[in-house]
Formats: C-alpha cells, sequence, structure tokens
C-alpha cells in the first residue's frame, strides 16, 4: 500500500514498461516495412526455380529495361535541374518582397499547390496541353503556331512540363529557410568594398548556398524518381520508366518475370540510398537549413 | 536597392502563372459545356457534377478515399504519439532510431513498397486487403505525422515537466493525456491534416494492392480521363478542393503555434 499516491518502481521494471510503449512502432515498422523491403532484396537474387543467381540482374541489360533506367534517371534529373533554378529564384523573389501579406500569399501558393499532384496535375495539363487544350488553341488561333503534332503532352516534353510542377513547389518551400544563412552584413561588407552583385553572388552567396542546393536537387531527384501516378495518366505504356516497368508487373498488365522486377526495385533502392546519403551530407555543411 | 525588381517581378509573375494555369483550368473545365474548339468555352453548365455526384461509383469511391484517410490518421495517432513521446521524455536511444524510421519511407518509392507488401504477404485474407492498404499508408504517411508532433515536442521542457509530474504521483497515461497531450496538440493536428490529405489523394499505393476491388477517388479519377474527360475534371475539381482546404487549416493551426510565445 502506498501512503501518498506515490509509487516506487524498481528502474529496470520501470524501463520495460517505457519501452512497451515503442513496441508497437517498431514492430510495425518490421512487419510492413523493414522485412518486406529485405526479402524483396533477397528474392532479387533467387531465381524462379529457387536457386541463387544473378540472372535477374543480367536481365536488365535488355534494352527495354536499359531504356528505362536511362529515361527515369534524365527525366529525375531534368526536372530535378529544372525545379532547383527556378524554385531558388522564386524562393528568393518571395523573401525578397517587401509587403507581408503578398509574401504570406506566395508562401501559400507553393504550399497548397503541393497538393496538386499525381493524376489531377497530368490530367490538368492534357486539359490545357493536349491538342485540342486551351494554351494549344491560343497558340494556334492567336499566334498562329501550330504545338501539333510535333509536340505532344503524351510524350517525354510532356513528362518533363508536368514533372517540373511538383518540382517547384517543394524546392521553393526547402530553399527559403537556406537563404536565412545569407546574412545581411556579409553583403553590405562586400558592396562596401566594391562587390558587384555579380561578384557577391559568386564567391558569397553561392558558395554559402551550394550545400542546401545540392540538398535539394537530390531531394527533388528522388521525388521524381519515385513518382508513378503522374507518368501513368500522362504516358501510360507509351514510355518507359522504372516505376512504371515495376508497376506493370503487379498490375499483370503486361507479362513480365517478377524477377527482374525485383532486380530493378533494388537497383532503385541503391539509387534512393546515394540521394539520401547526399541530401544527409550536404544538408550537414547547410546554414539555417532543417536538419 | 533597386536592382533585382524586374527580375524578381518576372520570377513571381511566371510562378504564379505556371502554378495557378493548370489549376484554374480544371475548375473552368469542369463547368464548361464545351472547351475543345474555342479558346473561351462554349457556355457554362453544372450537368457534369450533376452526373458524376449520380455516378454509383462515385459515392464508394468517396467513402473508401475518407475510410483509408481517416483510418491511416488513426493508425498514426496511435503508433507515433506514444512512441514518440516515450522516445523524447525517457528512451533517447531509441529517439535517433525512431527518426530513421520515420525518414525511410522517403527513400522507398511506393511502387516498390508496394511490391514489397505484395511479395511477403500472400496469404488469403490479408494478401492485396484493404488492410494491407492502410498498413502500407501508415508507413509511407508516418513522416508527416511524426515531424510536427517531434517539433512541438522538442520545443517543451519534458524533463522538468515530466519528473514534477512523476512526483505528484502522475501515472504515464495522465502525463500524456492531461499535460503533454494539450501542448502538442497543434502538431498532432496538422500531422492529421498532412496524413489525411497526402492518404486521400493517394493513387499509385491503392491501385497496386488493393486494385479495382477497392477503388478509391483517385482511381475513379483515372479511369475517367480516359472516358469522359469532363467527369474527370469535376472529380479532379472536388479532390483538390478538399486538398486545399485541409493546406490552409494546416497553414492556419502552424500560425497559431508560432504566434503564441510572442503574446
Amino acid at each position: 500500500m502506498s501512503f501518498s499516491g506515490f509509487r516506487v518502481r524498481h528502474p529496470g521494471i520501470s524501463k520495460v514498461i517505457d519501452s512497451l510503449w515503442i513496441v508497437p512502432f517498431f514492430l510495425f515498422c518490421l512487419i510492413f516495412e523493414i522485412i518486406p523491403i529485405l526479402v524483396l532484396v533477397r528474392d532479387s537474387f533467387v531465381s524462379s526455380t529457387g536457386t541463387v543467381t544473378f540472372s535477374n540482374y543480367l536481365g536488365l541489360k535488355e534494352p527495354v529495361y536499359m531504356l528505362s533506367f536511362w529515361n527515369s534517371i534524365r527525366l529525375s534529373a531534368i526536372t530535378a535541374f529544372l525545379g532547383t533554378v527556378f524554385g531558388t529564384f522564386i524562393g528568393y523573389s518571395i523573401l525578397k518582397t517587401r509587403k507581408r501579406w503578398l509574401k504570406e500569399l506566395f508562401t501559400a501558393l507553393a504550399n497548397v499547390t503541393t497538393n496538386f499532384a499525381g493524376a489531377p496535375l497530368a490530367f490538368a495539363f492534357i486539359i490545357i496541353l493536349g491538342a485540342n487544350g486551351v494554351v494549344t488553341l491560343i497558340f494556334a488561333q492567336v499566334l498562329n503556331i501550330q504545338l501539333y503534332p510535333q509536340f505532344q503532352i503524351y510524350s517525354y516534353a510532356g513528362l518533363v512540363i508536368a514533372y517540373t510542377y511538383f518540382q517547384l513547389p517543394l524546392m521553393i518551400l526547402l530553399i527559403i529557410p537556406s537563404f536565412a544563412g545569407l546574412q545581411k552584413e556579409w553583403r553590405e561588407a562586400a558592396v562596401n568594398m566594391g562587390a558587384t552583385t555579380f561578384v557577391y553572388w559568386r564567391y558569397i552567396g553561392l558558395p554559402i548556398l551550394a550545400p542546401s542546393l545540392i540538398a535539394g536537387f537530390v531531394l527533388l531527384f528522388a521525388n521524381a524518381y519515385g513518382a508513378y501516378a503522374t507518368a501513368y495518366t500522362l504516358v501510360a505504356s507509351k514510355l518507359m520508366l522504372v516505376t512504371t516497368q515495376i508497376a506493370f508487373v503487379i498490375r499483370g498488365e503486361v507479362i513480365h518475370d517478377p524477377g527482374l522486377a525485383r532486380a530493378m526495385a533494388t537497383v532503385s533502392l541503391v539509387i534512393m540510398g546515394i540521394c539520401i546519403a547526399i541530401y544527409k551530407v550536404a544538408i550537414s555543411y547547410a546554414p539555417g537549413a532543417e536538419k | 536597392m533597386k536592382d533585382g525588381v524586374v527580375s524578381r517581378t518576372f520570377f513571381l509573375l511566371l510562378f504564379i502563372v505556371y502554378m495557378l494555369v493548370p489549376i484554374l483550368a480544371t475548375y473552368i473545365f469542369s463547368i464548361a459545356v464545351r472547351w475543345d474548339r474555342t479558346i473561351l468555352p462554349e457556355g457554362y453548365t453544372f450537368e457534369w457534377y450533376s452526373q458524376t455526384f449520380q455516378h454509383p461509383y462515385f459515392i464508394i469511391a468517396l467513402r473508401n478515399s475518407l475510410m483509408l484517410a481517416t483510418y491511416t490518421v488513426i493508425m498514426n495517432l496511435i503508433l507515433i504519439i506514444p512512441a514518440a513521446y516515450i522516445a523524447h521524455t525517457r528512451l533517447p536511444s531509441v529517439k535517433l532510431q525512431m527518426d530513421l524510421l520515420t525518414i525511410l519511407p522517403f527513400g522507398i518509392p511506393r511502387v516498390i513498397l508496394a511490391l514489397a507488401l505484395i511479395t511477403v504477404f500472400t496469404m488469403p485474407p490479408i494478401t492485396r486487403s484493404p488492410f494491407l492498404l492502410v498498413s502500407a499508408c501508415t508507413i509511407f504517411s508516418m513522416p508527416y505525422m511524426y515531424r510536427p508532433i517531434s517539433n512541438s515536442l522538442e520545443a517543451m521542457d519534458l524533463k522538468t515537466i515530466n519528473d514534477a509530474a512523476q512526483l505528484q504521483g502522475a501515472n504515464s497515461w495522465q502525463i500524456l493525456i492531461y499535460i503533454i497531450g494539450p501542448n502538442i496538440i497543434s502538431g498532432i493536428v496538422s500531422g492529421s491534416l498532412l496524413v489525411f490529405s497526402a492518404i486521400f489523394a493517394e493513387y499509385t499505393l491503392a491501385v497496386l494492392i488493393t486494385g479495382a476491388r477497392f477503388k478509391t477517388l483517385p482511381m475513379l479519377l483515372v479511369e475517367f480521363t480516359r472516358r469522359d474527360g469532363r467527369i474527370a475534371s469535376a472529380i479532379s475539381v472536388i479532390a483538390f478542393t478538399i486538398a486545399m482546404l485541409l493546406s490552409l487549416a494546416i497553414i492556419a493551426v502552424t500560425r497559431n503555434r508560432e504566434q503564441v510565445p510572442k503574446r
């Protein structure tokens, strides 16, 4: 019996009780994330007859799979680059906006538009840039420029336009805190010593910002690489991407070897791992960014 | 300093046009009688909305999406809050692992998560079931829930609060519900809203794990982009309007939280 509501537990026992609170979380991650991913990686080294093999990986040398990787990597790199460059300039312009309400409005716009992704985004671009889309019509009727058939929204170029749309707001939200690392005094000091805007950015601004830019770029790269809904809605099977190829195996729309899908997935996980590693290193050098 | 005003205006205008034109076009398309021959629509109508609501699958898909998002939020709350609380207060060694586990889903594309889950869970009641889908969505959305809660917990002097409460004879549940809870509620609310809007719009996991037997709103939307663009635009508007309201709510919640210490 306790006297005043005090209960003194053996420290070892309370440690055990504390641990019980976190067990469901770790167990859940283990069952639905860690183990399935490890099994997937293991099975990528197993042939359909159950022997250990590299044949799944050797099968990736087929042109269609090499093309899928090339398409995915190139698309991710191009849209990550566009997102990083334009996102940085737009983020800076938002930061330099004097009127507080306008600044908040731009930030809110970036926040809200991160929700406009996947199928709705792909469909919106079909509406404006499809064969009968409003922008296509404006080009044809006002500017007298026929976009079609040279340009197609259901194509690689269409994917670049649509992917850049979801990369931009992400980069803007990522880069704005990083500008806080650039202190006003440094700019004033540089200007006082006769530095032009170009010299300031080339020798002070950009080197300080570089880690944040690299971190942003690899995050956008990984973001685009893993995207599926936008690509499926826009190009479906017309263009090979790693994610659409893996999804075809799951959906059973095309007869594929599941071993190849596992090998593709494992290679993709390695690519993602490299991205995360670069991100971690870069962000540790970035001032002001969220660690 | 006046320099750069022109280029800044240019970038901001580019930003507004690029971001808003696709969204506005979708809204206008959904109320346009016809909009594929002329620059301006040939009249306006609510016909596509009434057709959408009358479609037998629309209500089912909407209900499925709402249920999926709700269950995912509940799973997240049950798994994350107690674990995050203990990791931040009494088991700092666990916090690092928890940080890592809640970032991990960002590095696993959803297509690959779906493939892994389908490879492992092949036995009948669970394979390709809505339960497996909720689990996958929970894994994928954990970072959205954990980050805001972790931030609110880090803003508190947890050790002092915890010691004081324990000295008064409060048990872990009482501390969590009466003391920690009210202080991290804004983190919980914005985390829940983020998870809800992410899962409400989730297409990839749903189509790859359950497929047609558990049709969600984004799945219906993709179907209609190929069959009837007018219905597709109406579904798109409904989905985006819900997501937009949720993210404006998140902005409001986080703003209130940031303003508290200033008072």
